[in-house]
């Protein structure tokens, strides 16, 4: 689809809120933008451009009303959707800030798949799922020990009525408590397990980044990559898969949608792997 | 077991540009793997840069280097692992056809053969391969010339290698 271009004059006001926004003059190149809107108020770019403006200048409100101007215009908006996510993230719309990034990534990948954007775009996803996972593994965290304290408690309670009760058989009953404390604490642990950081499985990382898969695709040889990386290995290191040395082409490389789902599926359980080192 | 090289290019000297962000996580990763799972006869020196790792190679045994230390030095560019690390013998170097004095080390993956799923303990494992398999301790043919050609300092990742030979 070819951009949406304004009136010549608009375009001219565009390049100068541009050239004010790369001055870091944020006021002027909201004027800029904002007049170049009142002559074609149907360019999605103008919407995003200024959009930018406010997020410089914090104003996620402004940020979200031109962001939602813009996907109305074009909701292919790689930059709508992405300022969009994070004027929501900052309203604390969780999901829906996260919606809206993940939209982003996937319009991203589609028209450059190796851009800073996307780049971006990813961190900043990252930063709000590993948020979200360390907020609810406290709170997961701290049920389990308020449940595993009162566990034991009952425990304790149940084996000094018991004792008071039967006499001659303190000592069997003494290790048997300390047996069910030690299940106990065995049960706990391994309910704890999914939020604990260790590492990411070898399969759901790419040999290259030895990194967890973000955009996978695999090669005719069978083995999976990260996308960016794989198309940057085929551009300046040369046309071999870089495992198997068989030749390979940009062409050849296909979306490896089962280990996508398989991330999916592992980041969804395990939130601490969203961690950015 | 017969090396030469061809034509060598101009020396450069310009200092080393920091690592890029890929290059960075990836150190990171490589340098936890090789702390939880270091390859067998190496010895990572405790280091804060990142950049350039110092490893000593112990000689397998049984081997022509039973019982021998040498020191490796790994140097990163900006775009590792898209290009292949520099990697050297501090003197003294272990005699060998495929070593030369200066340190430099004649084998295919380190240059034109480079692949970005190496790592730095692949490239290890190789090198002790290339040591163990070796039948006489001797150093290249061409020694003098060449390490007289590199005076000036030139990486071996400048000289135009010529690989005759792949057993050892």
């Amino acid at each position: 689809m070819s951009p949406i271009v304004g009136s010549k004059q608009a375009e001219q006001l565009k390049q100068d809120g541009n050239s004010y926004f790369q001055k870091n003059r944020f006021g002027a190149a909201i004027d800029a933008y904002t007049e170049a809107i009142t002559l074609c108020p149907n360019v999605p770019i103008y919407w995003t451009n200024r959009a930018l403006c406010h997020r410089k200048r914090n104003d996620w409100q402004r940020v979200e009303e031109d962001c939602r101007k813009a996907i109305q215009l074009d909701h292919n908006s790689v930059k709508a959707h992405y300022y969009l996510g994070l004027a929501l993230l900052q309203k604390e719309l969780y999901a829906e800030g996260v919606r809206e990034l993940e939209k982003a990534l996937d319009l991203g990948r589609g028209a450059n798949p190796g851009s800073y954007m996307v780049e971006e775009i990813w961190e900043e996803l990252a930063k709000a799922k590993y948020l979200e996972w360390e907020h609810e593994s406290t709170r997961r965290s701290w049920e389990l020990q308020n449940l595993k304290e009162s566990c034991e408690l009952a425990l304790k309670e149940k084996h000094m009525l018991d004792s008071s009760q039967i006499e001659g058989l303190v000592d069997e009953n003494s290790t048997s408590l300390l047996k069910q404390l030690e299940a106990v604490g065995k049960v706990f642990m391994r309910a704890a397990e999914d939020d604990t950081p260790t590492e990411v499985p070898d399969h759901l990382c790419c040999k290259i980044t030895l990194d967890i898969f973000r955009d996978p695709v695999i090669t005719p040889s069978g083995v999976t990559y990260e996308r960016a990386v794989i198309l940057d290995h085929l551009q300046k290191v040369g046309k071999f898969d870089p495992i198997t040395r068989e030749p390979l082409y940009t062409s050849q490389l296909v979306p490896n949608l089962a280990i996508k789902e398989a991330v999916h599926a592992f980041l969804d359980r395990h939130g601490w792997a969203y961690r950015i080192d | 077991m017969d090396i030469t090289r061809r034509a060598m290019t101009s020396a450069s000297h310009s200092s080393p540009k920091p690592l890029s962000k890929i290059a960075c996580n990836r150190l990171q990763k490589e340098l936890v793997e090789w702390q939880v799972n270091p390859p067998a006869g190496f010895n990572l020196k405790p280091s804060d840069n990142l950049q350039r790792w110092v490893i000593d190679v112990n000689g397998a045994p049984g081997t022509l280097y039973a019982n021998e230390t040498y020191q490796l030095q790994v140097d990163f560019p900006e775009h590792y692992p898209m290009e292949a690390p520099q990697v050297i013998f501090v003197p003294p170097v272990p005699m060998h056809p495929h070593i030369y004095s200066n340190g430099h080390i004649c084998l295919d993956i380190l240059y034109d053969s480079w692949s970005p799923a190496m790592t730095v303990s692949s490239i290890c494992i190789s090198l002790l391969s290339m040591l163990s398999s070796s039948t006489a301790k001797q150093l290249p043919d061409d020694n003098d010339r060449y390490v007289k050609n590199c005076r000036n300092g030139r990486s071996p990742k400048e000289t135009r290698w010529w690989f005759h030979d792949d057993k050892v």
